[in-house]
């Protein structure tokens, strides 16, 4: 299996012949094919049921993939859990922050202003 | 002093406490906040995704930050219109009364849990009256589901926010673990709570639970793996090698699905096993058939809280046939033979294959899958010598 990391929003070719599959994926709802660009893909919902399509083709889109904390892309073919992850979020943690020793505190104070939550006073 | 559960115990209050899923949780909140301004365009919003990854936890913490009161229907309880309208009228009296007295009115998030168990056809309505209650826009709905058909749940996927959530990173898993031994003041290897990240596949739930365990010394390769969505020849074999009534019944509950290829399949073994006493197979084929009326009926009526009997029903007949020698030897019974395909993705990809030529002939999946294949292999395996003129004369291809 051969996988290619794709960009949300961003035109890619697929490097496999799609023959009568093509039909199949243009009728993906998120998925959209431009002349002479390529595909874009508009969401993470679409990008599995591409790749269920693509499977047969022996290609997976894997999206790429950016540190929570620090925004740094992070290789996943250099990861230590590749062979273990499922490999398709667009939000990992890379090495570097992972070894933090306060990366739970460093993860929590990142989500709440990710998520934008105003605590009341009895959940502070 | 029986200590309690971690999943339980370390249960996050605050959607700010989840670990995991960052943009599926953003999404979450932001559809509440465009629902609660009338902003929004979905008047429901719809969790998809495996199980184990904090899809319930999400919504009860979402209503949580947002100060509402979750009303929860599981739909293996409230399936029809009938009983979900019954639950939410009984309710709405009950927060009239409240209001009245306490003067405070109090605001509730709808949650349709496992809303993938409701069948649009069978279930007379269930799905049509969780659209309806949320096309009033009286309160947020959330529905979750774990495999939800986009044709089955195609109204549902066209009228709610699909947000999915999905498998954790085994390094979010660490996270969380990390977060577990220090709430807990353990001492515990770094690289046990990797091996840890790593065999839970995603799992948050299994992951704390064999964190739990190793807490109380167990080696992680001896812990088990997941219980749920079983290959059936997994199941069968772990069934058939248990000698405990409770290990039993934890994999009966945990593969509800695979019920009535259990109650086949157990047929097969106990009729066929030539180690089982005559009057031993009387007594567990009389039990069996018992089993497979209350499922046929439940099933018919669509009563699906009778199923918490018919697992200690079916983990009993499991427990005695093993007590009395009844072994699964691998072996498929011919008349499930469709049925036994080791995965759910190839079942799939077999019930779409039988239905296009079945289509292909003008017939229905149940009369090709029935009969028209197992005549088809039957010719095939006698070597018909002459097969293209006899489908020639039988289908006029």
């Amino acid at each position: 299996m051969q996988y290619m990391k794709i960009r949300y929003g961003e035109t890619f070719s697929i490097p496999r012949r799609l023959g009568n599959l093509f039909r199949e994926v243009v009728r993906i709802k998120g998925v959209e094919y431009i002349k002479g660009k390529g595909f874009i893909v508009r969401d993470y919902y679409a990008l599995s049921n591409l790749n269920k399509i693509l499977a047969r083709l022996g290609l997976i889109l894997t999206p790429e993939v950016r540190c929570f904390i620090c925004g740094k892309y992070v290789d996943c073919e250099k990861c230590e859990f590749r062979n273990n992850c499922k490999r398709d979020v667009t939000i990992c943690i890379c090495d570097d922050c992972l070894n933090n020793k306060n990366i739970l505190n460093i993860y929590l104070a990142k989500q709440n202003k990710f998520l934008g939550l105003k605590l009341s006073s009895s959940q502070k | 002093m029986v200590e309690m559960v971690w999943t339980e115990k370390h249960r996050p209050r605050s959607l700010n406490e989840i670990i995991g899923n960052e943009e599926a949780k953003l999404e979450l909140v932001r559809w509440l906040r465009n629902w609660e301004e009338g902003k929004s365009d979905f008047p429901g919003i719809l969790l998809v995704g495996p199980p184990g990854i904090g899809k319930t936890t999400a919504v009860h913490a979402l209503a949580n930050d947002f100060s509402y009161h979750v009303v929860e229907l599981n739909a293996s309880e409230y399936r029809t219109a009938e009983k979900i309208y019954e639950k939410l009228g009984s309710l709405g009296r009950s927060y009239t009364l409240e209001r009245y007295f306490t003067g405070r009115e109090r605001r509730i998030i709808v949650f349709f849990d496992e809303i993938d168990g409701i069948d649009p056809k069978e279930d007379r309505g269930g799905l049509d009256a969780v659209i309806e209650i949320a096309g009033k826009r009286d309160f947020p709905v959330v529905a979750a589901a774990n495999v939800p058909d986009p044709q089955k749940h195609k109204k549902l996927f066209e009228l709610f926010k699909v947000v999915e959530f999905r498998q954790l990173t085994p390094k979010h898993i660490i996270i969380l673990l990390k977060r577990i031994v220090e709430r807990e003041g353990l001492k515990i290897d770094y690289e046990i709570i990797k091996k840890i990240a790593e065999r839970a596949r995603g799992d948050a739930r299994l992951a704390i639970n064999m964190l739990q365990a190793a807490s109380l010394g167990i080696p992680v390769e001896s812990i088990s793996q997941s219980l749920e969505n079983l290959p059936l020849d997994e199941l069968l074999r772990r069934l058939s090698s248990s000698l405990s009534y409770y290990e039993i019944k934890q994999l009966i509950d945990a593969n509800s699905s695979l019920w009535e290829d259990l109650i086949y399949t157990y047929f097969d073994i106990i009729a066929r096993s030539p180690v089982l006493k005559f009057d031993a197979k009387i007594q567990l084929l009389d039990a069996l058939s018992k089993i497979d009326i209350y499922l046929g009926r439940m099933n018919k009526e669509r009563q699906f809280f009778y199923l918490r009997y018919l697992s200690h029903l079916i983990a009993w007949l499991i427990y005695n046939a093993n007590k009395s020698g009844a072994v699964y030897d691998g072996r498929i019974p011919e008349y499930r033979l469709y049925k036994f395909v080791f995965n759910r993705d190839a079942r799939e990809e077999f019930t779409e294959l039988s239905e296009a030529l079945g289509r292909s002939i003008h017939e229905s999946r149940r009369k090709f899958t029935l009969y028209t294949l197992p005549t088809f292999c039957k010719l095939v395996k006698r070597k018909y010598s002459k097969l293209c003129e006899w489908v020639k004369k039988v289908y006029g291809w």
